[in-house]
């Protein structure tokens, strides 16, 4: 499975020392791959976030390898790995991060002005992601004139612009009613099925089912990984 | 925050302070961030009060100086009654008839009492030979040695006090290279001519009144006697009344009294002459000053603002809490505007402290920059608490619009994390622009009432609150700037779209930073205007005497030219000397007159000269007048048909005079001498008349002599001729400039030296324009800087979300840079013409009274103010900020 655009390799990742010691991950190994959507699931403090923070080279890990597209993350330098995001990793937090002094239309094509291109073709670009989120028509809104679900949908724009094939999700859809919810997850999965990997960090089974794998995590190991069949019994583990 | 605000006013006040003295201590850099604001302008003005206090010395504290141990110091002042103040340095008038014999120390006693112990004293200012001339020199003598002269003199070295024929003299006397030992030679200009007095130097000692001018005291006589009619005395054995000072003052002499000094009768004690001075209250004092410290506190509060701004938006959540909990709006304010209580009082407290230890250290410092000595260190206390006060007040009034904001606060918007703020008022602008209006006429007004006929002292007042209305209405327009900014910078580059927009968002954070900057650049500009207005002017009416750059030395006919000529040599070298040829025109007894004429009417001429006449002999005209080729033709012509050359220059031109066009016309000379005798009785008598060609020269420069004259023409007016002076070429330096003007003072009766070096601003000018434009970058670097690091705190969550879509980590840097530029380019875009409202206006008064009112913009200055400055802000916080983004994925 060499063409994982994701890949872990025995990531490690610890807190502070001494008393104050904590493992977040415990020599975790995980691959994401082209159209693969994986939901990522576990009990608060079982180390889904750190899983997503180190695989979108926001953190590094105390041990083990990270790559993107075959590109070792753990080596390179702050700005390039700053670049790997703007070119590669799109981010889809909870509280949907929007810049609010910025439009949507900006929001979205603020990767790739970061990336230096020109502001016109950034806006091109984040134009024609905005519409392929169905919210064209909110491009010049700012995000605290739009609606929870519509904020979600630009930051979605916002981390497949520019074409960046590996998509990073935790809890997309906790700030949303049910059904604005499930419309965003659709769009992540139809993302994914046009090639990119994407990785949900969710605690709602139903949203996993979404996805063609589960990765269980309980206090920073991987206690199960599976298709995505039987999630519930990994949602309910007592019933187990 | 649980326990709901109690509902008196003073247990609500007691919970809000609670409140803001855990969050001062809570939020530790912010705190001291405000405290530095508030802190520093109390600190400054407690300490340059300290050091000004400590530096002026009162009547009651120079006594020791000026009578050393003695009671009093009685003058005899040449007239049969005078009148003084308490001081008579501070008010004395001279009545009665002039006296024809001197006083006596009995008259004095006789009005004092004759048991009172009493020695002369004389303070004088004289001269004394050095290696190069003469300089000048500072003298007391008294007979050192008495009780009473203690205190007067700090004996440093060697014997005193000095007997007769010695001396003892100050470290700025051995620095010109005589010590102990040496033979110390006082010169005493008097009527009849020169006495010097030889005195040995004994021993140093320095003058209880000046450090660093040259000093010696000596003995009762020493160094000669004044005037015979002005004789003054130490007096001791007990206090001297002030009735004693009025009986003394009704035989003729002034007294300094110690006891007066140090306790003051009533006013009402004072001579009716000096009465009024006393009661008179300066209005005009009163209300500049009152201008000056409101807009000092305007600009205080201005940059402490958004500190108080970001602390109260901080504390947002928790008020929002408090309402939707069932609090009141007022107890939100209130819990605000607590913090501005606590750091007001804080910070007065704790600048007034600081102050007085930054004053322990600057006096002496001071001191060694000034001559006269200090006083004891002086501590004005009750001028302290109103400083104190004054940083409490600024602390608090910059919490009110935070606090108003936080009570009018969305609590839905704030507890949904919305972070913005609504949209602008549309009113207070309209207010703004009614107030520059108003700022404006009120200039224009001012500009007319302080400047030409009916000018009044009003003028200055309009003026001044004119700028305060101005920069009143400034602020008023500035969240609709920064709006329209934001709503302009969609095509700007990233960091500086975010920097507009996020500026804007936050108008309560922004707005008093952008104001603080507007402000400053307002008053530098105002300034700026009206110091290079002045400066102008003055440069415009300045009128050289001399060729640029070139010397001269007027000469009279007893002057010892071989002696001129060395000292001129020694310092310039002789080929750089020029003698110029003249008609002696005065001598003891006798004025030489010239008149030229043309058709019986008289010719109107300038008549100054540097040298010792303005009527230069010479065959063709001299190398140092510089002259077009044709015009040195038709003058050489002129000169070589035996005529005469008038030079009509700058000054003349600036006298109004016109002078009609000749070229080679006839002029009639006439040369008439005054004689005068005795008595000062002018006689005239006729020396003769010659009719001459002439030709009139103009210069665009000033021209050494104002005609030259063909030595024929002199011959055949049988005038007398000898070197009137000597022109040195230029460049002189400073140097050589002091060296021949000490050496030529020492020569009979000591001609001056003058050196041609242009207009030369004043230094104190020069120093004031330093320290006002330091004053204004640090302003505008501190509004700045304040404002953009606050931000860049409130901005943290939109940092990490761009660090987490791919921001370079020196996005940060750009980002801190763009809002640097966005709050110093606004203020000063703002700022800059507003200022331009008073500096025109005061312009006006400043130049009317030198010729024509001029107005000279400074627009480099300015420029680099609108311009360099938010650039070099911009550069530096750039520079400065820290390169590391926050890495927070999870932001809420």
């Amino acid at each position: 499975m060499s063409d994982a655009i994701l890949r872990l390799t025995a990531v490690t990742r610890v807190h502070g020392t001494g008393a104050n010691e904590v493992h977040a991950l415990r020599g975790i190994s995980f691959a994401a791959h082209p159209g693969e959507l994986v939901a990522v699931m576990g009990p608060s403090g079982s180390g889904k976030s750190t899983l997503l923070t180190i695989a979108g080279g926001l953190d590094q890990p105390t041990a083990g390898a990270v790559s993107v597209e075959g590109t070792d993350l753990v080596g390179l330098s702050p700005d390039e790995r700053a670049r790997m995001r703007r070119t590669s990793i799109g981010y889809v937090f909870q509280g949907f991060n929007l810049i609010p002094a910025l439009t949507a239309a900006e929001n979205v094509a603020l990767p790739r002005e970061l990336d230096g291109i020109g502001a016109r073709q950034a806006r091109d670009e984040a134009r024609r992601a905005l519409e392929e989120v169905g919210i064209g028509d909110l491009a010049d809104r700012f995000p605290d004139d739009m609606s929870g679900g519509q904020q979600q949908r630009v930051a979605i724009a916002r981390a497949v612009v520019g074409e960046r094939r590996l998509i990073l999700a935790d809890e997309p859809t906790g700030a949303l009613d049910t059904e604005t919810g499930e419309e965003i997850l659709r769009l992540l999965r139809a993302r994914c099925d046009t090639g990119a990997a994407g990785v949900l960090v969710t605690h709602e089974a139903r949203h996993a089912a979404w996805a063609d794998r589960v990765v269980f995590l309980r206090d920073g190991v991987v206690v199960d990984e599976t298709g995505s069949s039987p999630v519930e019994l990994l949602t309910e583990p007592a019933a187990r | 925050m649980s326990r709901p605000l109690s509902s008196t006013t003073r247990g609500g006040w007691r919970v809000a302070l609670r409140l803001a003295r855990r969050e001062a201590l809570r939020r530790k850099a912010q705190t001291a961030l405000m405290l530095v604001l508030i802190c520093l302008p109390v600190l400054a003005v407690t300490a340059a009060a300290i050091v000004w206090r400590t530096q002026d010395v009162s009547s009651a504290e120079s006594v020791d100086r000026r009578m050393g141990s003695a009671d009093a110091l009685v003058e005899s002042a040449g007239t049969t009654r005078v009148a003084q103040a308490f001081d008579p340095e501070q008010g004395s008038g001279w009545f009665g008839d002039e006296r024809d014999e001197s006083l006596e120390l009995t008259d004095v006693l006789e009005v004092l009492g004759a048991d009172r112990a009493a020695i002369p004293f004389t303070r004088d200012y004289l001269e004394f030979r050095t290696d190069k001339g003469l300089g000048s020199l500072e003298t007391i003598s008294t007979d050192l040695g008495d009780p009473l002269a203690d205190g007067l003199v700090e004996p440093v070295d060697g014997a005193f006090p000095p007997g007769p024929g010695e001396v003892v003299v100050n470290q700025a006397v051995v620095d010109r290279g005589q010590g102990i030992g040496d033979t110390l030679t006082v010169v005493r200009q008097t009527p009849d001519g020169e006495q010097t007095f030889d005195l040995e130097i004994v021993g140093i000692a320095e003058s209880a009144w000046s450090t660093g001018f040259e000093f010696a005291a000596g003995s009762p006589g020493a160094f000669g006697e004044g005037d015979p009619l002005t004789t003054s005395w130490l007096v001791g054995g007990g206090p001297v009344a002030w009735d004693q000072v009025r009986a003394l003052n009704e035989i003729g002499a002034l007294a300094t009294s110690r006891a007066v000094l140090t306790d003051p009768p009533p006013t009402s004690a004072l001579p009716p002459e000096f009465a009024q001075d006393d009661a008179s209250v300066d209005q005009l004092t009163i209300t500049v000053l009152a201008l000056v410290v409101v807009m000092v506190l305007l600009q205080v509060v201005l940059l402490a603002g958004p500190a108080f701004a970001v602390r109260a938006k901080a504390q947002a959540r928790a008020l929002a809490l408090v309402v939707a909990a069932g609090g009141t709006p007022r107890q939100a304010r209130r819990t605000v505007l607590a913090s501005g209580v606590v750091i007001g009082a804080a910070g007065g407290i704790l600048g007034v402290v600081l102050g007085i230890g930054v004053a322990v250290v600057g006096v002496p410092i001071a001191q060694s920059f000034d001559t006269s000595r200090f006083g004891p260190f002086d501590v004005p206390w009750a001028l302290l608490a109103l400083v104190a006060a004054f940083g409490f007040v600024s602390a608090v009034m910059a919490a009110v619009v935070p606090a108003v904001s936080a009570s009018r606060q969305d609590v839905v918007a704030v507890l949904s994390g919305r972070r913005g703020e609504g949209p602008p008022s549309v009113r207070s602008p309209l207010l703004g622009l009614v107030l520059l209006g108003g700022g404006i006429a009120g200039a224009v007004l001012g500009a007319g009432a302080s400047s030409g006929a009916g000018a009044n002292d009003m003028g200055a007042v309009l003026i001044a609150g004119s700028a305060l209305v101005s920069v009143v209405g400034m602020i008023l327009v500035v969240p609709v700037a920064v709006t329209l900014v934001a709503r302009l910078s969609s095509r700007l580059p990233l960091t500086l779209r975010f920097a507009a927009r996020d500026a804007a968002r936050h108008r309560t954070r922004t707005v008093p930073a952008v104001a603080a900057v507007g402000a400053t650049v307002a008053g530098v500009v105002a300034l700026g205007i009206a110091v290079s207005s002045q400066e102008a002017a003055n440069a415009a009416t300045y009128q050289s005497q001399l060729p640029d750059g070139y010397g001269s030395l007027a000469l009279s006919p007893d002057t010892d030219l071989d002696a001129v000529d060395e000292i001129l040599a020694r310092s310039v070298g002789a080929d750089r000397i020029i003698d110029v040829e003249g008609i002696q025109t005065s001598s003891d007894d006798s004025e030489l007159e010239l008149e030229f004429s043309q058709h019986g009417e008289a010719l109107l001429l300038s008549y100054w000269s540097t040298l010792g006449s303005p009527y230069a002999v010479a065959a063709e005209v001299p190398d140092h007048i510089d002259l077009p080729t044709a015009d040195r033709e038709r003058a050489d012509a002129v000169l070589a048909a035996g005529g005469l050359v008038l030079l009509h220059d700058e000054r003349a031109i600036d006298d109004g005079i016109q002078v009609p066009t000749l070229d080679g016309d006839q002029v009639t000379v006439d040369a008439r001498r005054w004689t005068y005798d005795a008595t000062g009785e002018g006689e005239l008598t006729d020396l003769g008349s010659v009719d001459t060609p002439a030709v009139v020269i103009e210069m665009d420069r000033a021209a050494p002599s104002v005609a030259l004259m063909a030595p024929p023409l002199v011959r055949e007016l049988g005038l007398q001729t000898s070197v009137v002076g000597k022109l040195v070429r230029g460049p002189i330096s400073e140097e050589a400039e002091d060296d021949i003007s000490e050496a030529a003072a020492a020569l009979p009766a000591a001609p001056y030296f003058y050196v041609e070096r242009g207009y030369q601003p004043d230094e104190a000018v020069r120093i004031i324009q330093g320290v006002l434009a330091a004053l204004g970058a640090i302003l505008m670097l501190g509004g700045t800087l304040t404002a953009t690091f606050l931000a860049l705190s409130d901005a943290r969550p939109d940092l990490a979300t761009m660090a987490a879509v791919g921001a370079r980590p020196r996005t940060r840097r750009g980002v801190a840079a763009a809002y640097a530029l966005v709050v110093g380019g606004i203020g000063a875009l703002l700022g800059a013409p507003v200022g331009f409202i008073p500096g025109m206006a005061i312009s006006q008064p400043l130049t009317s009274g030198v010729g024509d009112a001029s107005l000279d913009v400074p627009w480099l200055l300015i420029g680099m103010v609108v311009l360099g400055l938010p650039l070099l802000t911009a550069a530096a916080v750039g520079a400065c900020a820290r390169g590391r983004l926050p890495l927070t994925a999870r932001v809420d």
